[in-house]
């Protein structure tokens, strides 16, 4: 239960309106039992609704649906997402949970831990996190190079809340009174091992470690990460934030890879090497006088595949379907072909415009992923309506174009509907 | 006799002094317009209403902190589904943190966050002395009316035009214009309040847009109080911890 300390102020007594309808007086969540107790509930449930349009021609298809040849084309998919979030926090220390349940039927649910953390305020400029949490590096809004402890992210929906890292880091912030340098930020981060015996213990050698420098230099953010590790490929990049004018903000990302595993098909076989390179990224967001927002980025991705190699790819998938051996290309695809951004160069574009025609509470947005490879492309609308205060539906179409052999191209489905609706606690 | 050259410098050093002072006299007007509107360190509630042209409304409730004359920090405390969204300004450089998202985005002056009339820049206000160079352009009996003139381009809006109270030096109302002169928005700074420790200010801020018919926005400051912060909680990386203020 939450009771709120009402702040009366001059009128409130008599709780007179203003001649102008409104009224001075508010409400404010303030200290109340529970926050005395430092627990906050919060979250959303997110109901969605999915239409596909299936592309039977397509390898990866036939692959994932085998056998299965009298099936429509015409697919749906009705999923219940239950995000529920505890926080217990005083001024000194607090304990962080966010949880993840996803629900298609009685006999098909899960339930995941993204988030379960401590945190000691040593003081209101040191910290110290321990536990399972998500961290979030890099400037980009629909790539991160640079983010070598993220989740993954799903450049289709890069807002959507992922599961962290389990994880213990210390941050420590300085502030300077300089015109040039306003502000240091140093986290450390320590990461134990993927790699367990008895899926309990772990070399202590093998423990990763990362570290991010940011500093606001002349009105600039710019950070200096790096991550070292015996298992995993070592990495060290900048991301860097500004903005130029009043409305538009520039950013970009680059990361410089060492021993990264590319993996690809030679004559039917897993090839994997050891691979130098970069990736980087460049982005911007500009805001118009109509409050349309526009987010514009290019992303090349430096251990990506190229054309032919993705081609190759695509080859064995057909390859396994022709032999009526999927299994085989199946594991191959669900253990090195995963992701998003398999190739190694992207454009992506995205248009949001409030309330256009004075449609008030709407919200369309549009964006496209465009490999810039092999020319083929993501393009969806999203169509958001907010009638009420913590409430949103979305209707949110997807067209997935290619030729055959093409990243986009070769994905399972060509189209696919989604309608969504979204209550806040 | 009377030397033209030496005249001349002469005429210009006078001219050059009275613009000076009387810029001097502009800027510490400003100052103590600024002081009067805003303390120098202090935390607030503030509920901001946006009101659309059918009569419907959306309400925000925001935690406020601020520090000096460019450093502001702000906690969505309500509705649920904005709750836990930070944001952070110094000086030009504005971020928001999503906590979805878990890292902040720079944001610029012209956006608005929450919709409606208002501006970044202007819920998340600095001193108005940190971001313009003003003059006098008229003062009676009543009150003063200033130029307000952006020391950058990145600054929200080119020109503002200020009335202030010649008695109180409280601000009653702003004008908000483009570099090309428009009309954006216009600001009426309403109920004055005693709000304890010294401060004495306006409790309503309205504003209406031109460009927006039908629209008006609405922001109510309640419990505003002097606090002393350190300069590490106007960072980035206090952004996700800014609640544990309260």
């Amino acid at each position: 239960m939450r009771l709120l300390l009402i702040i009366t102020m001059a009128l409130a007594s008599c709780g007179i309106l203003f001649a102008e309808d409104y009224s001075i007086d508010f409400e404010i969540p303030e200290e109340d039992e529970e926050k005395e107790k430092g627990l906050e509930w919060s979250g959303y449930l997110d109901s969605r609704y999915f239409v596909f349009h299936t592309d039977q021609s397509s390898p990866l298809y036939q692959l994932q649906f085998f056998g299965k040849d009298d099936l429509s084309k015409h697919w749906s998919q009705y999923k219940l997402e239950l995000y529920l979030d505890a926080d217990y926090q005083t001024r000194d220390m607090g304990f962080h949970l966010k949880t993840y349940s996803a629900y298609y039927n009685d006999s098909d649910s899960g339930f995941d831990l993204f988030e379960a953390y401590g945190n000691v305020n040593l003081s209101l400029s040191s910290f110290i996190q321990a536990g399972k949490r998500r961290y979030n590096w890099g400037k980009g809004y629909a790539f991160n190079p640079v983010g070598y402890v993220n989740s993954y992210k799903d450049p289709e929906n890069p807002e959507l809340a992922q599961a962290g890292l389990l994880s213990m880091s210390f941050e420590k912030i300085k502030s300077l009174d300089s015109r040039v340098l306003k502000t240091v930020t140093l986290t450390a981060i320590i990461i134990p091992p993927d790699e367990v015996l008895n899926k309990r213990y772990a070399e202590i050698k093998d423990t990763d470690l990362a570290a991010k420098l940011y500093l606001l230099l002349l009105d600039i953010d710019f950070d200096i990460m790096s991550y070292y590790s015996r298992i995993n490929p070592s990495r060290i990049g900048f991301d860097f934030a500004t903005n130029i004018r009043e409305n538009i903000e520039i950013h970009g990302e680059l990361s410089h890879f060492r021993d990264e595993s590319k993996n690809a098909i030679v004559e039917s076989e897993l090839a994997t090497t050891k691979e130098n390179g970069y990736s980087y990224l460049m982005g911007l967001r500009y805001l118009n006088q109509w409050r349309t927002t526009v987010i514009a980025e290019y992303y090349h991705n430096g251990i990506g595949l190229n054309e032919a190699e993705y081609g190759g790819y695509i080859d064995f998938a057909q390859s396994g379907v022709e032999n009526s051996n999927p299994e085989k290309v199946l594991n191959y695809s669900r253990t090195y072909f995963r992701g998003a951004n398999l190739m190694r160069d992207y454009f992506y574009l995205k248009i949001t415009q409030p309330e256009p025609f004075n449609w008030l509470y709407f919200t369309p947005s549009m964006f496209t992923i465009y490999n810039l490879n092999d020319n083929s492309l993501l393009l969806a609308v999203s169509l958001s309506y907010k009638p009420f205060t913590n409430f949103e539906v979305m209707l949110w179409p997807t067209f997935i174009m290619g030729d055959e052999g093409t990243e986009f191209g070769s994905r399972q489905f060509d189209q696919r509907y989604e309608l969504r609706m979204k209550v806040y606690y | 006799m009377i030397h033209p050259k030496r005249s001349l410098v002469g005429l210009l050093i006078i001219t050059f002094a009275v613009a000076n002072s009387f810029a001097e006299d502009a800027n510490e007007l400003l100052k103590k317009i600024d002081e009067k509107l805003t303390p120098e360190s202090y935390e607030a509630y503030r509920k901001l209403i946006n009101e659309e042209p059918d009569g419907s409304e959306k309400e925000f409730i925001f935690y406020t902190v601020k520090k000096g004359r460019d450093k502001v920090a702000m906690l969505y405390l309500s509705p649920a589904s904005e709750k836990g969204r930070a944001t952070l300004r110094l000086g030009e450089n504005m971020w928001l943190y999503i906590p979805n998202v878990g890292k902040p985005i720079r944001i610029t002056s012209m956006q608005s966050i929450t919709g409606g009339i208002f501006n970044n820049a202007d819920i998340m206000r600095v001193d108005y002395s940190a971001e313009y160079d003003p003059t006098i352009l008229e003062q009676n009996d009543t009150e003063y009316v200033l130029e307000l003139k952006a020391k950058s381009k990145s600054v929200a809006y080119d020109k503002l035009k200020m009335w202030a109270t010649r008695k109180t030096l409280l601000v009653t109302k702003i004008e908000c214009y483009s570099a090309s002169g428009m009309l954006i928005k216009t600001l009426e700074f309403k109920e004055v309040k005693d709000f304890g420790g010294g401060v004495v200010r306006p409790s309503v801020v309205e504003t209406h847009s031109p460009l927006n018919k039908g629209y008006r926005s609405i922001m109510i400051f309640a419990k505003m109080e002097l606090r002393k912060f350190p300069d590490e909680v106007f960072t980035l990386n206090y952004l996700p911890k800014l609640g544990d203020l309260r």
